[in-house]
């Protein structure tokens, strides 16, 4: 067999890894599917920096753990770095949509205390794609 | 003459490396009491919150019980799906406290907890309060340690599962 081949076959091999990244945009795109309509960037900036209260007495936001500039890293409540949730400061944001529907789910029940909207994840995403 | 010499320095080599590998075996508590966490999944999904602590700080009941309630996760919502809870789970009990190849640290941990007990907290277990009892309620309030899960602050090789006494570096501020 010619190495050219085996470097096919290789890449062949390879690919069933690699079938479940997506761009930010994908992920954008099937959040909007399912809304029925699209993100909006500034309301996913006023989501993101919007403060409530819980029903434990705690003040939180998203920005409470990911700083209110979404390029820069945020830092968990047990003090582990969390890398920036911007696609243009972390390239490896938006691209696993197992990994993102995982963060929604438990974010979106400690801050919101409820399950986001299709909408609000649209809103979202669409919000940190539009940070340059 | 040259013979003697010879049979002197190799003495003196035969003594040397004896004196590095007592102090090796015998040197305080020993490293690497606590294996870290290889199972890539534990890594990843316990890690990305805060250190994959060693599943050999707590006995197989303490991690199933924590992994039963990963919706409360001390305050938080830390959920997986059902397939990964149970292969986490499956680890961190095979590696517990309470496992037949447990070291003697973890041995000493898992005999000190109650049977009736299963402790989410390592820093809640009799051994942990034993080995810091020296440790001032003023030390653990510094800025740079904050909080008694903070293991890396102080245990400066913690992440590779080492918490030797000689590697203990405690934060000024």
């Amino acid at each position: 067999m010619k190495p050219q081949s085996l470097l096919f076959l290789a890449a062949l091999a390879l690919a069933p890894a690699a079938a479940h990244a997506e761009t930010p945009q994908q992920i954008l795109a099937a959040y909007e599917h399912q809304a029925g309509s699209p993100g909006n960037a500034a309301r996913g900036e006023r989501f993101f920096l919007s403060k409530r209260t819980r029903a434990d007495g705690e003040q939180v936001a998203c920005a409470t753990c990911h700083t209110e500039n979404p390029k820069a890293r945020g830092q968990t409540r047990a003090r582990k770095v969390i890398e920036p949730l911007a696609p243009v400061a972390n390239r490896e944001r938006f691209t696993d949509p197992a990994k993102v529907e995982k963060w929604f789910k438990r974010n979106c029940n400690d801050v919101l205390e409820r399950p986001c909207t299709a909408q609000e994840k649209a809103d979202f995403v669409a919000y940190l794609i539009s940070v340059k | 003459m040259e013979i003697q010499a010879r049979s002197l320095v190799l003495f003196f080599a035969t003594l040397a490396a004896s004196a590095f590998w007592l102090g090796y075996s015998w040197g305080g508590d020993g490293g690497g009491d606590f294996p870290p966490v290889t199972h890539k999944l534990t890594r990843e999904e316990c890690g990305s919150c805060h250190m994959a602590y060693p599943a050999g700080l707590l006995p197989a009941r303490s991690w199933v019980r924590m992994m039963g309630t990963l919706d409360k996760h001390f305050g938080e919502d830390a959920s997986l799906p059902p397939a990964e809870v149970q292969e986490i789970t499956r680890y961190l009990t095979a590696n517990a406290a309470d496992n037949p190849q447990a070291t003697l640290r973890m041995r000493r941990i898992a005999s000190g907890i109650a049977r009736a007990a299963a402790p989410l907290r390592f820093t809640e277990t009799p051994y942990f309060g034993y080995v810091h009892d020296e440790v001032p309620s003023y030390v653990w309030k510094r800025a740079k340690i904050g909080s008694k899960a903070n293991c890396i602050a102080c245990h400066t090789r913690a992440d590779s599962g080492s918490f030797d006494e000689r590697e203990i570096k405690i934060p000024k501020d």
